[in-house]
């Protein structure tokens, strides 16, 4: 690999890195705020000034590319002095208003201000202020906050695929804005907030509701489709307040999806059936689990029985519930579901050319790697049905004469027909293996404890077998 | 090994030790400065840097604070606890804003941390109260302290 020097460090870097990439080989970060590893290179906030040996004038790292021998300087006087006025300008208009801004405490502006910028204004002027159209129901827009970096037109332009974000008026007036001041249309709007390096795209999703310092950060996978997205659960309290992305160039780059993003809604949702319930007549009598399992206990018959698994399921449960319909219910037939109309992987594909797959579950690639068979019709002679579920897999239509009951994530409108449900753990609650559309094995990792009365299905299947033990039943 | 000392004819009756002692105390009533007041009614002025009860300042009827949770943040006891929210005048206000004063420490650091000189300790002392132990934001917006 060729080498340069960078501040006395010597690098070894790719072919085609840029300056920005090469030293953060060397450890040594470069501030900037239009650069974007992964959207094209602009040079234009002019904040990631290197001196380069033999070049009369600095140069942008961003649009420098490395060169076998180079030598670079990130720390003389006149980058820092170019550094500072560069923070100078930006914050000329900016408002002092990060007690309200949801960005600080992560924010670029606020790191480089503190690292390279003056601690003292020297302007009076009053700051250009702007006033603010509606930006749909993802992104919350302040225009006053922007420092004019073009990442959102950028991201809009080369990832989302569609030119939603434009700079209109010129100089001092420029103003970020969609076309028209239309809502935003992609579904890849969350990332817009990620890539801001200010506060001037903010989710409204989680405006005000936590200072960013706060929350605990655990690396996950989504499970929103078959891609597998890497992803951070940010959680405090065992509350989850929003997710983000993580880098996987491999998967999911540096994107996430709307739909992957606010997927994890469904575990805090007031409708959450969060205790094991039964139903009787046409109400639903919520009871203590050893009670409502030994009551359920009595009346399933393990030869009238089916298994049907969500493929929203880790590896870990499939494996789990296979093993426990063969030696321990004498051979209960295990089939999936979970995207309907889709029933194997070879079904699987882009649905719409970025992120997301057409299968909504995060495993189903995983269930056929197991010989798990796709549920169509129930086999004859079978009268109840016995659904496990992550939370994500979409119920299949079964017929009102069965006896149906639940173990997993499920909303209070959703069983309907069931005779009783059993909470179980979704996908921030547990630890476990999920095979995406690739064949990759990922990891999620538990973010959360169960919330209310859920329990794993581990420990559920674990009550069901003592209970049968207890009772010499089946 | 123990040596007896040898008593005179008074000492074993301690009749000079109490005389002394009682007169101390005689002393102190008779002709010293009371060092108590009457509480409720005299008050004592203590430094305007006293760390006592506190209060939100509000400008023209409007809080200052824009919840930004710095004080909980800072706040050693964790005592505070703020629930942020927008409404049409502001744009960033505390829904709630309550202090646990019974796990308050009175560091002051809360003061100190604040941007908008929002939250305050004034020189008030007196909290002992029979119920309420929480401070709610209507009560830290009432009180105006003593500054």
């Amino acid at each position: 690999m060729p080498s340069c020097t960078i501040d006395g460090i010597k690098v070894e870097f790719r072919d085609g890195d840029n300056l920005v990439e090469a030293a953060k080989r060397a450890g040594i970060s470069v501030p900037v705020f239009c650069y974007h590893p992964g959207l094209s290179v602009v040079a234009q906030c002019r904040m990631c000034a290197v001196d380069v040996e033999k070049m009369p004038k600095i140069q942008t790292a961003c649009s420098t590319k490395a060169v076998e021998g180079m030598v670079v300087s990130t720390k003389t006087d006149r980058v820092k002095q170019a550094r500072e006025s560069v923070m100078e300008f930006l914050l000329v208009n900016h408002p002092l208003d990060c007690p309200i801004c949801d960005k600080s405490g992560e924010c670029d502006l606020q790191d480089h201000s503190y690292d390279h910028g003056s601690a003292y204004q020297r302007s009076t002027e009053e700051r250009r202020t702007y006033v603010d159209l509606d930006m749909g129901p993802v992104i919350k827009k302040n225009m006053n906050r922007c420092i004019h970096c073009t990442r959102c037109i950028r991201f809009g332009d080369e990832v989302a695929n569609i030119r939603e974000m434009v700079a209109i008026h010129r100089g001092n007036n420029v103003d970020i804005t969609t076309v028209d001041g239309k809502a935003l249309e992609t579904d890849y709007a969350g990332n817009y907030a990620d890539i801001c390096p200010t506060g001037s795209l903010t989710l409204k999703d989680f405006r005000f509701n936590k200072r960013v310092w706060y929350l605990k950060k655990t690396p996950t996978v989504c499970e929103g489709c078959s891609r597998g997205c890497n992803m951070e659960i940010h959680e405090e309290r065992n509350q989850i307040y929003r997710c983000l992305p993580r880098e996987n160039m491999e998967i999911n780059r540096y994107w996430l999806c709307d739909e992957g993003r606010f997927n994890y809604k469904y575990i805090h949702h007031p409708d959450r059936v969060l205790s094991p319930q039964v139903q009787e007549g046409n109400s639903w009598a919520k009871k203590d689990w050893f009670e409502t399992m030994a009551s359920w206990k009595s009346g399933f018959r393990s030869k009238d029985a089916v298994f049907l698994v969500g493929t929203d399921l880790t590896q870990e449960e499939l494996q789990l519930i296979l093993h426990f319909a063969k030696s321990e219910m004498g051979g209960v037939p295990v089939f999936h579901f979970g995207t309907p109309n889709l029933p194997a992987a070879n079904g699987d594909g882009d649905s719409d050319g970025l992120l997301k797959r057409k299968s909504k579950t995060s495993n189903l690639h995983g269930a056929e790697k197991l010989g798990i068979a796709p549920f169509q019709t129930l086999p004859a002679g079978k009268t109840q049905v016995v659904v496990f579920r992550g939370g994500r897999a979409e119920l299949p239509r079964l017929d009102r004469s069965l006896k149906v009951t639940g173990f997993g994530v499920f909303l209070q409108e959703e069983i309907g027909q069931f005779s009783a449900v059993f909470p179980g753990a979704s996908f921030a609650e547990k630890t476990g293996t999920v095979v995406n559309f690739q064949g990759k094995e990922q990891t999620l990792v538990r973010a959360i404890l169960p919330v209310g009365e859920s329990k794993l299905l581990s420990e559920a299947l674990m009550l069901w077998k003592n209970q049968s033990l207890a009772s010499g039943a089946a | 090994m123990l040596i007896k000392k040898k008593q005179g004819l008074l000492q074993p009756y301690y009749l000079l030790e109490i005389i002394s002692g009682l007169w101390i105390t005689l002393r102190k009533m008779l002709f010293d400065k009371k060092v108590t007041i009457q509480f409720p009614e005299e008050r004592r002025v203590y430094s305007d840097r006293y760390r006592g009860m506190h209060y939100i300042k509000a400008v023209n009827g409007v809080e200052n604070c824009t919840a930004c949770m710095l004080c909980p943040t800072v706040c050693p006891a964790e005592c505070i606890h703020i629930e942020a929210g927008e409404r049409s005048d502001k744009e960033k206000y505390p829904i709630k804003f309550e202090i646990d004063v019974l796990r308050c420490c009175f560091c002051g650091m809360c003061e100190e941390a604040c941007p908008k000189d929002a939250i305050k300790l004034s020189s008030i002392y007196e909290m002992s109260q029979a119920d309420r132990t929480v401070f709610d934001k209507g009560f830290l917006l009432d009180q105006r302290g003593n500054k």
